[in-house]
C-alpha cells in the first residue's frame, strides 16, 4: 500500500478530507499524518525560517519536517491548502519546495475550495502513485527504439512515430471515434516515418480515450497513462528543459492546463475549462466574426496594440460583442486581433494560474500555442516570453513514445 | 444519546492511566473504557458518563480533567495507530503540559487563598530607548 | 448558564467551565451532531459542503473555505452563549484553531455580540494559574 503524506490546512473544515482519502484509496493508497509532538512544532519552524501566525501551518512545517529527516516513513507526498488564504499559498509552496530539495519524494500541491474537484483530485493521485511506482520510467530522457504515441484527447487525436530520440512521423485529426481517429492518425504518421505497423515495438497511449486504445492496440501497448505525468515528460523533451524548474501551459480548445514540474516531474498543476472567456474557442469566435481563418489571428495580433480595442468584458458573447462594436469604430482589425488574444491571456491568467506558483521557464504547448499573438500576450501578462517548442502541439503523443520506450 | 470523553491526569499526579481506568470498572457503570497515554476514554449513554467524569475527578482530587470528543472512541477515523496523528493531538498534548498550573489554581481556590495579579511589563517608551542608547 | 470557550476546542477551559457548575458549548459536541448524523450517506470530515455554505453569513465568498467551514460552527454558538472565557494567547492553538484569521473572527463575533466575555492571560508559572482559575471561578460565580 502506497502511503501518501498529507501536510494540509484547512481540509477538514471545508469539507473535503473524506474526498482526499477516497481518491487516494481509489488509486490504492492510503493518507498518512507524519506524527508530530507539540514540542517538535516550535524546533521545526525555527530551523524552518518562516513563522506562520497559524498553528496548522507551523504543524505542516513539522510534519514536512519529519518526513525531511527521515522519521517518518510515506511513499509520496501531498501539499494542501485553501484557496485564496494567502499565507497558507505561501507556506505550501515553501513547504513543495523544502520537501522536493530535502527528500526524493514526489510532491503534490493542490489548492481547494469547499467545491473540490475531485476529478482533478484523482488525477493528482493517480500522478503521485504512477511517480511512486514508475520512477525509474519516469527518470527516462531519452526516447530509443521505434515507438508511438497515441494523444486522444477531447477536441484532437494525434499520433507521433519517434525512431531513437527523433520524431519521425507526426499527424492529427478532429477527435471522432476514438478507435478510427487513433487508427487514421496513426497510419499517417506512419507512412510519414516509412514504417509499418509490425514494426512498432511499444506504444503509449493518453488522453481521455486512452484505456479504449490500450485495448484496441493490446499486442503492442506497453503504456496506458494520465495526461499530468505524460504532457509532463513531453514538454520538456521538446523544449529541452528536462532539468530545473519550468511551468507548462496548454490553453486548449475548451479547457486549459497548467503543470509545474521539477526535473520532468510534475508536481502541480491546475485544470479549467467552465469559461470559453479563457480558452481557445473564444479566438475561434472572434475570428469567425472577423471572417478570418483561426491561423491568421496570431501574426495579425502580433501587428496590433490591444490597448486601442478596449473591451467591457472577457465573456465570449459581450467582449467578442464589444469588439466588434470597436471595430465599428474605425479601429484595426490588427488591434482588435490583439485585444482578442489579450483577454484570453489575461482571463488564463486570472481565473487558473493564481491556482499554481509560475514557475520559469514558461513552454506553451498544445494547438493553440501555434498562435503567435496568444503566445506574445501570455508573456507580456506573466512578464516573460513562454518558449513554444518545435512541435508543441504533439506533447502527449511525444510523451507517450518516449515513456513507452521504456519498456523494451 | 452517546457521549464521550478524554480524561486526562495531570502530570505531577501519581495516578497511571491503568489505575484510573481499574477505579471506573470497579464501580460497574455501563461506560466503554480505553487506556491511553495520557488517561483514558470513556463512552456511554450522557448522564451515565457525567457521573463517571465526577467520579472520576475525585479519584485524585483536582488532577483529573476532561473534555467531550466528536468521534467515537477507536473510531478509524480519528485512530493514531491507523495513519499518524490528526492536528488536535499536538492540542492536547500542550493542554497536557499545562495542567500542573491549572491543579495548583483549583488547589488554591478550595483554599480560598487569594493571588494578586502582578501588573504585565510594558514596552519601553520610545524616548527612554533612545536615552539608554545614548549614554556614552 | 451556556459559556463559550476560545480556543473552542481547549480541554482546560471545557474543564474548568464544568467543574464550577456551568455548560461549555464546545466545538467538539457540535462536530458530534455532524459525525453522528446518519441521514449524511458519507460521514463529513468534520464538516459539510452545507456547513461551509452557511458559513457565508459569517465571511464572504472571497474568504477562504476553511475559515467559513469553522464559523459555521462557531458562529451559532457563539449567540446560543449566555457568555464567553478567551484565553488571548494560548501556546496550544492546533486542531480546529488552527486557523488565526478564523480566530481573530471569532474574538471579534464576541466582542460584537456584547455577552460577557472574560479575557484571560496564559498561565506562566503557579501564581499565574491561580490567578487564571480564581479568575475564572469569580467570573462564572457572577454570572448566575
Amino acid at each position: 500500500m502506497i502511503k501518501i503524506a498529507q501536510l494540509s490546512c484547512g481540509t477538514e473544515y471545508s469539507s473535503v478530507q473524506y474526498e482526499i482519502e477516497k481518491a487516494a484509496r481509489s488509486v490504492g493508497a492510503k493518507v498518512v499524518y507524519p506524527d508530530v509532538s507539540a514540542a517538535d512544532v516550535e524546533l521545526a519552524v525555527e530551523r524552518f525560517g518562516f513563522r506562520p501566525r497559524s498553528a496548522q501551518l507551523k504543524l505542516m512545517i513539522a510534519r514536512a519536517v519529519q518526513l525531511a529527516d527521515g522519521n517518518y516513513d510515506a511513499d509520496a507526498v501531498f501539499i494542501t491548502t485553501c484557496f485564496r488564504c494567502a499565507e497558507a499559498a505561501l507556506v505550501r509552496n515553501e513547504v513543495r519546495r523544502f520537501i522536493q530539495e530535502n527528500t526524493n519524494l514526489p510532491v503534490v500541491t493542490y489548492s481547494f475550495t469547499e467545491r473540490l474537484k475531485a476529478s482533478q483530485l484523482l488525477t493528482r493521485m493517480e500522478a503521485l502513485v504512477t511517480i511512486v511506482t514508475r520512477k525509474e520510467l519516469l527518470a527516462r530522457e531519452r526516447q530509443s527504439g521505434l515507438t508511438v504515441g497515441l494523444d486522444s484527447g477531447s477536441s484532437t487525436t494525434k499520433a507521433v512515430v519517434m525512431l531513437n530520440n527523433k520524431i519521425i512521423g507526426k499527424s492529427w485529426t478532429p477527435s471522432h471515434n476514438v478507435v478510427e481517429s487513433a487508427t487514421q492518425v496513426l497510419n499517417e504518421a506512419l507512412a510519414q516515418a516509412g514504417y509499418e505497423y509490425k514494426d512498432i515495438e511499444a506504444i503509449g497511449t493518453t488522453g481521455y480515450g486512452r484505456f479504449t486504445l490500450g485495448q484496441h492496440f493490446s499486442d503492442k501497448c506497453k503504456l496506458v497513462q494520465e495526461e499530468l505525468t505524460v504532457n509532463s515528460k513531453g514538454a520538456v523533451w521538446l523544449a529541452d528543459r528536462q532539468r530545473g524548474e519550468a511551468t507548462i501551459i496548454d490553453i486548449g480548445g475548451m479547457d486549459n492546463k497548467a503543470i509545474t514540474v521539477r526535473d520532468g516531474i510534475p508536481d502541480n498543476f491546475t485544470m479549467g475549462g467552465v469559461c470559453a472567456g479563457a480558452s481557445g474557442r473564444f479566438l475561434e469566435m472572434t475570428s469567425k466574426r472577423l471572417k478570418i481563418d483561426v491561423t491568421e489571428l496570431g501574426a495579425l495580433a502580433d501587428k496590433g496594440n490591444w490597448r486601442n480595442a478596449k473591451m467591457n468584458s472577457y465573456c465570449s458573447v459581450f467582449g467578442i460583442q464589444d469588439l466588434v462594436t470597436t471595430l465599428g469604430d474605425g479601429k484595426s482589425f490588427e488591434d482588435v486581433a490583439a485585444a482578442a488574444c489579450h483577454s484570453v491571456a489575461e482571463q488564463v491568467y486570472e481565473q487558473q494560474l493564481q491556482e499554481i506558483d509560475v514557475r520559469h521557464p514558461i513552454i506553451q504547448v498544445g494547438g493553440t500555442s501555434l498562435i503567435s499573438g496568444l503566445v506574445t500576450q501570455v508573456g507580456e501578462v506573466l512578464g516573460e516570453k513562454p518558449i513554444v517548442p518545435e512541435n508543441s502541439q504533439f506533447i502527449g503523443a511525444v510523451g507517450g513514445a518516449l515513456l513507452s520506450s521504456g519498456f523494451l | 444519546m452517546r457521549e464521550t470523553r478524554l480524561l486526562m491526569i495531570c502530570p505531577t499526579s501519581r495516578l497511571t492511566p491503568d489505575v484510573l481506568a481499574r477505579e471506573i470498572h470497579a464501580t460497574g457503570k455501563d461506560v466503554k473504557i480505553k487506556e491511553t497515554c495520557y488517561g483514558c476514554l470513556i463512552e456511554g449513554e450522557r448522564e451515565v458518563v457525567r457521573e463517571v467524569t465526577a467520579f472520576a475527578r475525585e479519584i485524585d482530587h483536582n488532577a483529573v480533567f476532561s473534555k467531550r470528543r466528536a468521534y467515537k472512541a477507536g473510531d478509524p477515523v480519528r485512530c493514531r495507530a491507523q495513519h499518524g496523528t490528526r492536528p488536535g493531538f499536538a492540542q492536547l498534548e500542550s493542554e497536557w503540559e499545562a495542567l500542573p498550573l491549572i491543579k495548583a489554581g483549583l488547589d488554591a481556590a478550595d483554599n480560598g487563598e487569594k493571588t494578586e495579579e502582578k501588573p504585565g511589563k510594558k514596552k519601553l517608551p520610545a524616548i527612554r530607548f533612545k536615552e539608554i542608547c545614548e549614554v556614552k | 448558564m451556556k459559556v463559550f470557550i476560545d480556543p473552542p476546542n481547549s480541554l482546560i477551559l471545557f474543564d474548568l467551565v464544568e467543574r464550577f457548575g456551568n455548560e461549555p458549548l464546545s466545538t467538539m459536541a457540535a462536530l458530534q451532531e455532524r459525525v453522528d448524523n446518519l441521514e449524511i450517506d458519507m460521514p463529513p470530515m468534520n464538516v459539510t459542503l452545507d456547513d461551509v455554505v452557511k458559513g457565508l453569513k459569517y465571511a464572504g465568498i472571497e474568504v477562504p473555505s476553511g475559515v467559513r467551514g469553522r464559523l459555521s460552527i462557531w458562529g451559532p454558538m457563539i449567540e446560543a452563549a449566555d457568555a464567553a472565557i478567551v484565553v488571548e494567547d494560548a501556546p496550544f492553538e492546533f486542531g480546529c484553531v488552527g486557523c488565526e484569521r478564523s480566530e481573530l473572527m471569532v474574538k471579534y463575533l464576541i466582542k460584537r455580540s456584547g455577552k460577557p466575555a472574560l479575557k484571560l492571560k496564559y498561565p506562566e508559572d503557579e501564581d499565574e494559574g491561580k490567578v487564571f482559575v480564581q479568575k475564572v471561578k469569580e467570573f462564572l460565580e457572577g454570572l448566575q
